[in-house]
């Protein structure tokens, strides 16, 4: 195992990193989680795909994601830590889960929506706010990956909005049926606590109640991310008022 | 849900909308009883703290559907958007997220395609100097409403002073945020009618002029920063902005002093911190044609002990809409004169829109005049629920 801090960190800088060492390490895992399922979703994606191209996008992303973990896994190196994984962890099972139904009924739109706007989302807005905070090439790895997944729902909102024209009230029952399912995952995710027990992904305790430690809290994570999607749904053109009502019937 | 998707979208696809309103909740407690409403009643309401740490990130957007109705029987369609700014974030310290929250409301506004946007409360002060910040839009107009506002602000004095048999000719009118639009404009409508004029605001300059421009007419006027400077006791008094301490107020006005409350968010309450005096909320008035939300927010948003009522800001943009008159009736700072205050009453009675009746924090002042038309209460525009169903087509 690398050393816990770099050779070019400050005496100051090294003691307040092995601090937060454990926080970062659990970060990064869930992290790493994410990317890691969505590489399988993309692979799982590209089972479905009629046309060779979509076939190539859906495996450059996989592709892409699994880099994204491995970048991830790096970070972890550098300060001196295995960054573990489980994309079986309850959670993270479930939204596997959701993503393989839309695959068994070959919907490549709902597989778009789970995870180019719903799970994308997510990454977009929590690495975006990690980034701003991480210490050194973490904190620039973060970045580089949230601007990345961006890109992603750039791609897909194209095909998106063209499914929207053609019929946007069975588009937008679609979109609230997958939201239902994955949304309310991803709410108990970022809940403010893990009321339901061990998330199976942190390495010891939660460390939601440690983030304020790194300058994040799980409450700004959770506003982020719901702000992200609330405006990724804007942007697709469903009325405001509805995804509104959509995100206040989340669980807390 | 309330209403499927489906009927949400097909709604979309045949509606026109007249009008935008742009607002915000007061209080977490207002804030509270929205989101139950869009939770729906087989959940349980959010926790109070689990609302604060999500309201302020929710973007500015429609929250509902609005149809007014005209005692003439037009109908105007809009919209009820929210900029979501925090009920904790209204002070001067937020006013950059603030006016960023509003220009998302008015872009939102924009893209509905409504053709005229009034600014509700806090979204019209901030907007007031700042109406470059809006986003630039030929076929949407904006106003901020405050010309209904202080036309409402006048008639309410008018009637407290009936009914406390108070002559206005032999009254000391105090004017507390006087140099912004809506006590500029108050000034300018009521200090003809009084014996002198004490204007009050921070800004030393514009109440020089506010005031240079009153004297020109004759009036007597005193201007100060402080209220401890005036040499009288006021027995008019309009607060047309938030007072930090509302106690300031006390030992500067007589002890049987009308108190306009005008502010926004309004937070003078008659037995605390002025005893004795007749306060009253000010600038708010009633639809007497009938109001109807979608979903039913029919006393959520609009929360006053009596039916239909709503802020002259905000009816102001209605009654433009009943009107089809969509034009920025009200821009800028300073504008509002006597004659565009008479123009726009008459606009909106026209169409059945009057002084609300008064009230204050203790409750209502007078008997209601007025309950709910029986269209307003069909109050939702749902089709199982409304008695005019048809009217979004579902």
């Amino acid at each position: 195992m690398e050393p816990v801090v770099g050779v070019n960190c400050s005496s100051i800088e090294c003691t307040s990193l092995s601090t937060t060492t454990p926080i970062w390490q659990d970060i990064l895992a869930q992290a790493m989680t994410g990317e890691l399922l969505a590489a399988m979703n993309y692979a799982s994606l590209s089972e479905i795909c009629d046309d060779p191209e979509e076939v190539c996008d859906a495996l450059e992303h996989c592709r892409g994601e699994r880099g994204h973990a491995a970048a991830f896994a790096a970070e972890g190196r550098k300060i001196g830590v295995e960054v573990a994984n489980n994309v079986d962890a309850k959670h993270w099972k479930r939204l596997r889960e959701a993503f393989l139904r839309c695959v068994t009924e070959r919907d490549f739109i709902g597989c778009l929506i789970v995870q180019e706007i719903m799970l994308e989302s997510f990454a977009v807005a929590s690495y975006s706010r990690v980034g701003k905070v991480a210490p050194g090439s973490m904190g620039e790895t973060f970045a580089r990956i949230a601007a990345e997944e961006e890109e992603h729902i750039g791609h897909a909102m194209s095909i998106l909005r063209v499914e929207r024209d053609r019929d946007a009230q069975r588009f937008d029952e679609k979109v609230y049926r997958l939201h239902l399912d994955v949304m309310t995952t991803l709410a108990q995710m970022l809940a403010k606590e893990c009321k339901d027990g061990h998330c199976e992904v942190c390495h010891a305790s939660c460390v939601k109640p440690a983030l304020f430690g790194v300058s994040l809290t799980a409450v700004e994570l959770r506003g982020a991310s719901l702000q992200q999607y609330l405006k990724t749904l804007d942007l697709l053109g469903i009325p405001g008022e509805v995804t509104l009502a959509w995100v206040s019937q989340l669980p807390v | 849900m309330g209403e499927s998707v489906a009927s949400v979208a097909s709604r979309k696809r045949v509606m026109d909308v007249d009008f935008a309103l742009i607002g915000h909740q007061e209080s977490w407690r207002a804030a509270s009883d929205v989101l139950a409403v869009l939770r729906g009643p087989q959940r349980m309401p959010l926790p109070d703290d689990e609302i604060k740490d999500i309201l302020p990130w929710i973007p500015p957007r429609v929250v509902c559907h609005v149809e007014v109705r005209s005692i003439t029987g037009a109908k105007a369609r809009g919209l009820y958007i929210d900029s979501f700014i925090p009920p904790d974030r209204l002070q001067a310290a937020y006013v950059h997220e603030n006016i960023a929250r509003v220009r998302g409301a008015a872009a939102c506004a924009i893209k509905a395609g409504a053709r005229i946007v009034s600014l509700g409360g806090f979204s019209s002060i901030l907007i007031e100097g700042n109406l470059d910040q809006l986003p630039e839009r030929h076929d949407t107009a904006f106003t901020t409403g405050n010309t209904l506002t202080v036309g409402f602000i006048v008639q309410g004095i008018k009637k407290m002073r009936e009914l406390h048999g108070r002559n206005l000719r032999r009254s000391v009118l105090l004017i507390v945020g006087a140099t912004g639009d809506v006590g500029s404009g108050c000034a300018r409508c009521l200090a003809p009618s009084v014996r002198r004029v004490l204007l009050n605001a921070r800004n030393v300059e514009r109440l020089r002029r506010l005031a240079a421009e009153l004297q020109a007419q004759g009036i007597q006027v005193e201007v100060a920063t402080d209220l401890q400077q005036f040499s009288a006791a006021a027995d008019i008094v309009i607060c047309a902005a938030s007072l930090a301490s509302p106690s300031l107020l006390l030992q500067h006005i007589a002890p049987d002093a009308i108190v306009c409350d005008a502010g926004y968010p309004k937070n003078l309450s008659p037995t605390a911190e002025v005893p004795g005096a007749k306060i009253f909320f000010g600038g708010l008035g009633q639809i007497t044609g009938g109001m109807k939300f979608a979903p039913d927010f029919r006393g959520i948003l609009n929360r006053h002990p009596f039916p239909d009522v709503v802020h002259g800001c905000l009816l102001e943009g209605m009654a433009l809409a009943l009107e089809r008159r969509f034009e920025p009736f009200s821009r800028g700072r300073g504008a509002i004169t006597p004659a565009r205050v008479e123009e726009m009453e008459a606009i909106a009675a026209g169409h059945g829109i009057y002084l609300a009746p008064l009230y204050n924090a203790d409750g209502p002042i007078e008997a209601g005049r007025y309950r709910y038309t029986s269209w307003s209460r069909a109050s939702s525009m749902s089709p199982s629920r409304s008695a005019d169903s048809n009217l979004y087509n579902i």
